[in-house]
């Protein structure tokens, strides 16, 4: 245990100081991981006027949206695009001679990555709400516990789900258009356009069925309040737990076989 | 050396364009799964943009005081202009920020050919022109469903504001590339105009009142996509036709002088 703490530990540190080369780079993805929110938010807050869309206030999307926006860069999964690179040109080669798996390596540089990317995000969301009232949050210290294991829970559903369906790269040459297609649905699916609630009820119910609510909607409906009953709350993290398992195992299989595949071309 | 004079100057850019481009269709047309894979994505994506106008209309009838089909026709238009954009800009234009990182950008300069046309316009990602047709096909269907064909004053009407905003994109992204001159460790500046030209998806009365006046005057995406979609939905005055003219002129100026001062910041690299 204290092994693998050294080794994040340092694994951490040299993605953050990576990172730190890159920031003006890394201020522009932020700026565009935030457009897609705030042109929703700029949508419905003209569709909701003066009244409501289905008890949705303008106050309520303005919420809901600051919580996808902090979320969504939290849970954000580019693992994939790098994985297939890698594969295809035989990058991979090099980070597997290493004495630790690659796995962990996208770990260590996720979390660097999101806790330089969402504190600024919180930060900003801090300044909007001083300056502008409906994005404030009433003050809930217990929920914003909960939000944070949910966060943390869908960050690592998304993890995975984005690792594994790289890994296809393994037998496919189109695993980035799988992701894109993930991308596309979760549009609608995961709440990124709009509350899961506004979706009509037969989409919502499939939804259910699948990851993608729980790795946005559920975290940020718990944030904005929307979930309030013990009962929602469990049925929110009994879902992401099981689609934690759920692609953990798809990661653990797709990687023990796609390994003895890999031919590792280029050099 | 004598240097050649402007207009030769020019006549050469095009026929090295042109056999660019050529050389660059030969190039693709080797590659057809390609086409499939770029089809099936474009649809995708049309259909993703569909469903989330359809999600809008279940909780309103107009948006921004345009009605559904009125908003089919401006996602036509996004659409089209997609196409350009990844057939024409990205590939050349969008190479820039890098050449200029990498010192690469010498290997156009020392060209007997205007730079910013050769930089601007030297690949043609074919299959991407799909795309224009398809934006174009929804387009027209969705007028047809509007029931209110254009005159032909507005057919005309709607390609000058087309190629306004043609125009405008181009500048946009000339204008970003430029910053590449200025701060040169950025290397996804392309990222900066995907995240501007999202919000052109929608018409730009549908924000609020101070995203709208950034659209207009700040970012003037409202001249991409809302005022072409208007021209063709019968919205637009003839006066906005030409005001819309001037804007694409004053674009194309404003591209020419951006990039002559930006060129005047280039030290090369490496050596």
């Amino acid at each position: 245990m204290r092994r693998w703490l050294r080794r994040y530990a340092a694994l951490i540190r040299a993605a953050w100081l990576v990172d730190l080369q890159y920031r003006a780079a890394i201020a522009i993805w932020m700026l565009w991981n935030v457009t897609e929110p705030a042109i929703a938010l700029g949508i419905w807050w003209s569709i909701a006027g003066e009244g409501a869309v289905q008890g949705f206030d303008r106050a309520e999307f303005a919420r809901y949206f600051f919580g996808v926006a902090l979320v969504n860069q939290l849970a954000l999964a580019w693992d994939a695009w790098y994985i297939d690179r890698w594969i295809r040109e035989g990058e991979m080669n090099f980070r597997l001679v290493r004495p630790i798996k690659p796995v962990h390596e996208a770990v260590a540089d996720n979390i660097a990555y999101k806790l330089r990317t969402a504190s600024v995000v919180l930060l900003v969301w801090i300044l909007a709400a001083l300056v502008w009232p409906p994005a404030r949050l009433p003050f809930a210290p217990g929920r914003w516990a909960l939000f944070a294991l949910a966060a943390l829970l869908a960050a690592a559903i998304r993890f995975l789900n984005g690792y594994a369906t790289g890994l296809l790269a393994f037998w496919t040459t189109r695993a980035t258009a799988l992701m894109e297609l993930q991308f596309g649905v979760a549009l609608f699916l995961s709440g990124r356009l709009a509350p899961l609630a506004l979706l009509p009820p037969a989409v919502a119910r499939a939804a259910h069925l699948l990851w993608f609510p729980y790795v946005l909607a559920f975290p940020v409906e718990v944030l904005t309040g929307a979930v309030t009953t013990p009962a929602a709350y469990l049925r929110g993290f009994a879902g992401q737990a099981v689609w934690l398992l759920v692609w953990w195992a798809a990661y653990r299989a797709v990687w023990t076989h796609g390994i003895r595949r890999y031919g590792a071309v280029g050099g | 050396m004598t240097r050649p004079r402007p207009l030769e100057r020019l006549r050469a850019t095009a026929r090295v364009l042109g056999a660019l481009w050529r050389v660059n269709v030969v190039e693709e047309l080797q590659y057809r799964a390609n086409f499939v894979a770029s089809l099936l994505g474009t649809l995708f994506w049309m259909a993703m943009a569909l469903l989330t106008l359809a999600l809008f209309f279940r909780h309103t009838t107009r948006l921004g005081g345009w009605d559904y089909w009125e908003v089919v026709a401006l996602l036509g238009v996004f659409n089209a202009l997609t196409g350009v954009i990844e057939a024409v800009l990205r590939p050349g234009i969008g190479e820039l920020a890098d050449e200029v990182r990498s010192g690469r950008l010498d290997l156009i300069l020392v060209r007997p050919v205007d730079a910013q046309l050769y930089a601007s316009f030297r690949r043609l990602d074919l299959w991407r022109l799909a795309d224009v047709a398809l934006g174009l096909g929804l387009a027209a269907y969705a007028v047809v469903r509007l029931g209110r064909p254009p005159s032909p004053a507005g057919v005309v009407a709607f390609l000058v504001t087309l190629g306004a905003a043609v125009a405008v994109v181009y500048a946009i992204w000339v204008a970003l590339m430029s910053l590449a001159f200025w701060f040169v460790a950025v290397e996804n500046l392309s990222v900066l105009f995907d995240a501007v030209y999202e919000a052109a998806r929608y018409p730009v009365s549908a924000y609020p009142g101070a995203l709208r006046f950034l659209f207009v005057y700040l970012v003037p995406i409202a001249w991409t996509t809302t005022v072409p979609a208007a021209a063709l939905t019968g919205r637009l005055r003839p006066l906005g036709a030409l005001a819309a003219a001037a804007v694409g002129a004053a674009a194309l100026l404003l591209s020419r002088l951006l990039w002559r001062a930006a060129l005047r910041r280039y030290t090369s690299a490496g050596g």
